[in-house]
């Protein structure tokens, strides 16, 4: 075989794989092995009496058949590619980020602070936000969600850092 | 004379100055949310709907009900104006009502889109005022067999209307149902999916999974694009009321879409946005010239415009009626109800007649807000249009986590809620419609038990889902309905209707 045509054959597989279909079959089959896993004790029971793990492992089954029905479809020559989302690493991981902190220092740090961190740390997510911007947007939320939550419905949230 | 009492005692409840300012508030956040791209009604109204633990149950749905229809008329004003459809329910509304805004037709195309909403929900609201009380004694007739079956039909239909591929969304739909079992075992008592997680033995919220899968995974997927040029007609709107031309064109697309949104609402996986695609390709197949479509039709703002909000109200009908959930909003509606304690079904009706009265009355109350929140007030909308989505994610993000948060007051349904956002995001980069999963998430411990107490019925067998006539027939239903989208004439078919153009 002559080299440009092992290296089109390579591209050929990596194209594949960016395809939603295989990936979406694959992520489905891998759930559904994942949830056949977990639920290996969980008693099935019968069907009159069904146990704790009767319809989880059915539906774990019915979702395996079902990913790789969706496999096989992606890789079909006529199907569609992966549409590209440069920005999406940052994305995921500033906006996941932004919530964990939230949920860690809410209760402990008071809504002033969670939001602060939550701006701060969720601007990153995109190059757009200035700094300035951010600390504006921050001010304006805090009002707002104070005028809200605290004023308004009156919710048992920490405004400040409890000592 | 029932049905008149029936709206008087409705009218009593909506009249109220609480649920007055309830379905004002309601619409107001629909309309806003409606104009907003990058949010849209499940997202928001997962969010609120933690808030109204704190409300009377009446207010509470009044309230979430206003922000759907609202989201309806919201969405049409970015539609028309900017070309981006607010909601994907407005996404055929762009095509010819754009084209009007561009040929300085905008007020017609915004009035006719106005009106044609609020006939439509006048004609909706008045259908589910009569078709609810007989189909809510249907219901009640019903035994765990039918109830399965029934929802069985429910999630194939709901598949089958839903755009994309069919076997992802059924595979979405098991999905959807398999994180409803998350939790304890009702029956048993045994613990399932939980990791030994404290937090999870309760199960997951239905609204801590929908404000991560439809908020945070929707702030994820709008971020990872490069944000997109908006050009707001600059053109100040002159004439907000159509011309007598506008109505002799558009009188008989309303009556059609209106007609064909109430019946695709009541469908399950019916709802607002296949009605407005529907209804655009079926005023394009009445059209004596059909060329105009594309270049500023009133036809084509009306007609999907009314369907959308028909389609929107009439799905009320089967969650009222039946506790069934047609489309993801109204599976939140469930959530709200359980919230309070209130198990969904047909006894709603008879047990709580100002709940259910109430919040019909309350439609056609807010329609009519609706219509003066549109059109006078056109221009703050367009103002808000101006706010870059740059500021716009990290509000919605942080009431997102303040939603959740306030689900049960704890940090961990926040983290719950990031890692859904980020499940949210990869499905749809992989073309998977989350919609069907919520609803199998809200239908999965139903069904089980549904289908556990039929087995007991029948002493495990189960043939009782073909002995039992009603049964049987759903079921026939279902199967006819996917072996009819799975021959290859209608699968073309069917992708056509989600075309746009």
């Amino acid at each position: 075989m002559s080299d440009s045509g092992r290296h089109a054959a390579s591209r050929l597989n990596w194209n594949m794989l960016a395809r939603p279909d295989v990936l979406s079959g694959l992520l489905f089959i891998a759930i559904a092995a994942f949830g056949l896993w977990l639920s290996r004790h969980y008693p099935v029971g019968t069907a009159l009496r069904m146990g704790t793990g009767y319809v989880p492992r059915l539906l774990c089954w019915i979702l395996l058949g079902l990913g790789v029905i969706v496999l096989i479809q992606g890789m079909r020559p006529t199907a569609l590619p992966l549409s590209p989302s440069p920005m999406a690493w940052r994305a995921v991981l500033s906006v996941t980020a932004a919530l964990v902190t939230f949920g860690l220092s809410l209760e402990r740090l008071g809504l002033v602070a969670a939001i602060v961190l939550l701006t701060g740390i969720g601007a990153l997510a995109t190059r757009a936000l200035r700094p300035l911007e951010t600390a504006l947007a921050a001010l304006g939320l805090i009002v707002l969600c104070w005028a809200i939550f605290i004023f308004g419905l009156g919710l048992t949230i920490p405004v400040w850092p409890e000592w | 004379m029932e049905f008149v009492d029936n709206l008087a005692i409705g009218f009593g409840v909506a009249l109220t100055p609480t649920n007055l300012a309830f379905a004002f508030l309601g619409a107001m956040v629909g309309t806003l949310i409606g104009v907003l791209p990058g949010i849209g009604p499940i997202a928001t109204i997962a969010m609120l709907l933690p808030l109204t633990f704190h409300l009377e149950p009446v207010s509470g749905l009044i309230m979430l009900a206003g922000i759907f229809y609202g989201a309806q008329y919201g969405g049409s004003t970015t539609a028309i104006l900017v070309n981006l459809p607010g909601e994907t329910s407005s996404v055929v509304t762009c095509i010819d009502g754009h084209q009007m805004a561009r040929q300085g037709r905008a007020g017609s195309a915004l009035a006719v889109a106005a009106l044609s909403s609020f006939f439509a929900g006048c004609i909706s609201t008045g259908l589910i005022a009569a078709f609810a009380p007989p189909l809510s004694r249907i219901g009640q007739s019903f035994g765990a067999p039918e109830y399965f079956s029934l929802m069985v039909l429910g999630l194939v239909a709901a598949v089958v209307l839903a755009h994309g591929s069919i076997v992802k969304a059924v595979a979405m739909i098991v999905l959807g149902l398999l994180f409803g079992l998350v939790g304890t075992d009702g029956n048993t008592g045994g613990t399932r999916f939980t990791f030994d997680i404290r937090e999870l033995t309760d199960g997951i919220d239905v609204a801590t999974l929908a404000i991560g899968i439809f908020g945070v995974g929707e702030i994820i997927s709008n971020l990872a694009r490069p944000e997109e040029q908006r050009a707001v007609i600059a053109k100040k709107i002159t004439r907000l009321w159509p011309t007598g031309d506008d109505f002799r064109h558009s009188w008989r697309a309303v009556l059609r879409g209106t007609a064909l949104g109430s019946i695709l609402g009541v469908l399950p996986g019916g709802g607002a946005t296949l009605s407005s695609f529907a209804a655009y390709a079926l005023e394009k197949k009445c059209s004596s010239d059909p060329s105009r479509f594309g270049r500023g039709a009133v036809e084509g703002v009306a007609a999907p415009e009314s369907a959308n909000n028909a389609g929107a109200q009439t799905s009320f009908i089967p969650m009222l009626t039946l506790g069934i959930p047609g489309n993801a909003v109204m599976a939140l509606m469930i959530g709200a109800l359980t919230i309070h304690g209130i198990q969904p079904g047909p006894q709603i009706m008879t047990e709580r007649p100002n709940l259910f009265w109430g919040m019909i009355a309350s439609m056609w109350i807010g329609n009519l807000m609706l219509v003066v929140i549109n059109l006078p007030l056109i221009g703050i909308w367009v103002q808000l249009l101006k706010v870059p989505y740059r500021f716009l994610y990290l509000a919605i993000l942080l009431f997102c986590a303040i939603g959740v948060y306030t689900v049960n007051n704890s940090a961990s349904a926040v983290m719950l809620a990031a890692f859904f956002g980020v499940v949210g995001f990869v499905l749809m980069k992989l073309d998977c419609e989350p919609a069907p999963m919520i609803l199998g998430f809200v239908l999965g411990p139903l069904m089980e038990e549904n289908l556990r107490r039929a087995m007991k019925i029948a002493g495990g067998d189960p043939m009782i889902f073909a002995q039992r006539p009603i049964s049987l027939g759903l079921l026939i239903a279902a199967a006819l309905l996917l072996v009819i989208v799975a021959l290859p004439a209608i699968r073309g078919k069917r992708e056509v209707v989600f075309q746009k153009g």
